[in-house]
């Protein structure tokens, strides 16, 4: 007798089972999101979307080319279309990519936009220059290169990332 | 640079860069050319957002001076001139103002500062490739114009 009354659960061994359980289920319940959301920035994948491609890589010459891409970009509740431009040349096994914004106060500057200057980028808001890699010309208004974009090739195909300080 | 309070600071700051200011001229009707003058908003809008994001460092997109349609274009012309004064004085050299509202060829000649009309083309029903290719054709013919007034000083 007293040996089937071990086989059988006492009523605070069960109450004790359930309540781990259930405790257990409430517990991983509130930690697991918790835990979700602090690993999160992990495993956003790296989409390909911060790349954007721009150009063939057989267009290129040695003289730098305008190329626009255009992509999405949210805005707190606004999505829109931004189009942005990047002048783009080889130099032998290098492609260079600038940023058409001139670094004084943000106008466009484009290649060869002035006779006087060629083989120049020139800003038409205050006359700031740069050279070919982008170096800012001493004596004009702006302080700084004319900014970088990363570029990647694949098949074919130019991709270029953010736009980063030659400085 | 944007009447907004990210560009204004940096405005103020660089104000003998920023000497020129972009008005967009938009007549504002609620009767019969209500769908004219909000085509001529969506046009100017964007043409005056192109033209400011090309020339930021020397231009300050200020609000539309908006009037309404039936006005006499003569009394819009007398409150436009205070603006341009009212600008002068605060040391802003140039002024652009931008339209497509043909009542204003009227009085182009008695205006000293740059007035640029065009020709309204409406976006509705046109497809985004095509609407890019319109406005950068429209902005290259109208960059020189302001090039010019900046170097007539």
């Amino acid at each position: 007798m007293s040996e089937e009354q071990n086989h059988n659960v006492s009523r605070r061994q069960f109450l004790t089972y359930t309540l781990t359980g259930v405790g257990g289920f409430m517990a991983a319940g509130i930690i697991l999101p918790m835990a979700r959301f602090a690993i999160d920035p992990v495993l956003q994948a790296e989409s390909a979307g911060d790349m954007k491609a721009v150009a063939s890589v057989d267009d290129l010459t040695d003289q730098p080319q305008r190329f626009d891409f255009s992509y999405e970009q949210e805005d707190a509740w606004n999505t829109s279309e931004v189009t942005e431009t990047a002048w783009i040349y080889q130099e032998g096994d290098e492609i260079v990519a600038l940023s058409p914004t001139c670094t004084h106060l943000g106008c466009t500057v484009g290649w060869e936009a002035n006779q006087d200057h060629p083989e120049e980028f020139f800003c038409p808001c205050h006359g700031g220059r740069f050279k070919k890699d982008g170096t800012n010309i001493e004596g004009t208004p702006p302080t700084e290169p004319l900014h970088k974009y990363e570029v990647e090739v694949q098949e074919g195909t130019v991709y270029v990332g953010k736009a980063e300080s030659q400085v | 640079m944007r009447w907004s309070t990210d560009d204004i600071p940096s405005f103020v700051k660089e104000r003998q860069y920023v000497d020129t200011a972009l008005v967009p001229m938009l007549p504002i009707d609620f009767g019969d050319g209500i769908r004219q003058s909000s085509a001529m908003t969506e046009f100017i809008t964007v043409m005056t957002a192109e033209i400011e994001r090309q020339f930021r460092g020397r231009m300050l997109l200020v609000p539309p001076f908006t009037y309404l349609e039936t006005k006499d274009i003569e009394e819009c012309h007398k409150e436009i001139e205070q603006w341009i004064q009212h600008m002068k004085k605060e040391q802003v050299k140039h002024v652009v103002m931008i339209t497509a509202d043909p009542s204003w060829k009227k009085v182009e000649a008695d205006l000293d500062e740059l007035l640029v009309w065009m020709p309204l083309v409406p976006f509705e029903n046109m497809d985004a490739e095509y609407k890019k290719q319109v406005i950068s054709e429209q902005i290259k013919q109208l960059l020189p114009l302001v090039m010019d007034k900046w170097k007539g000083q």
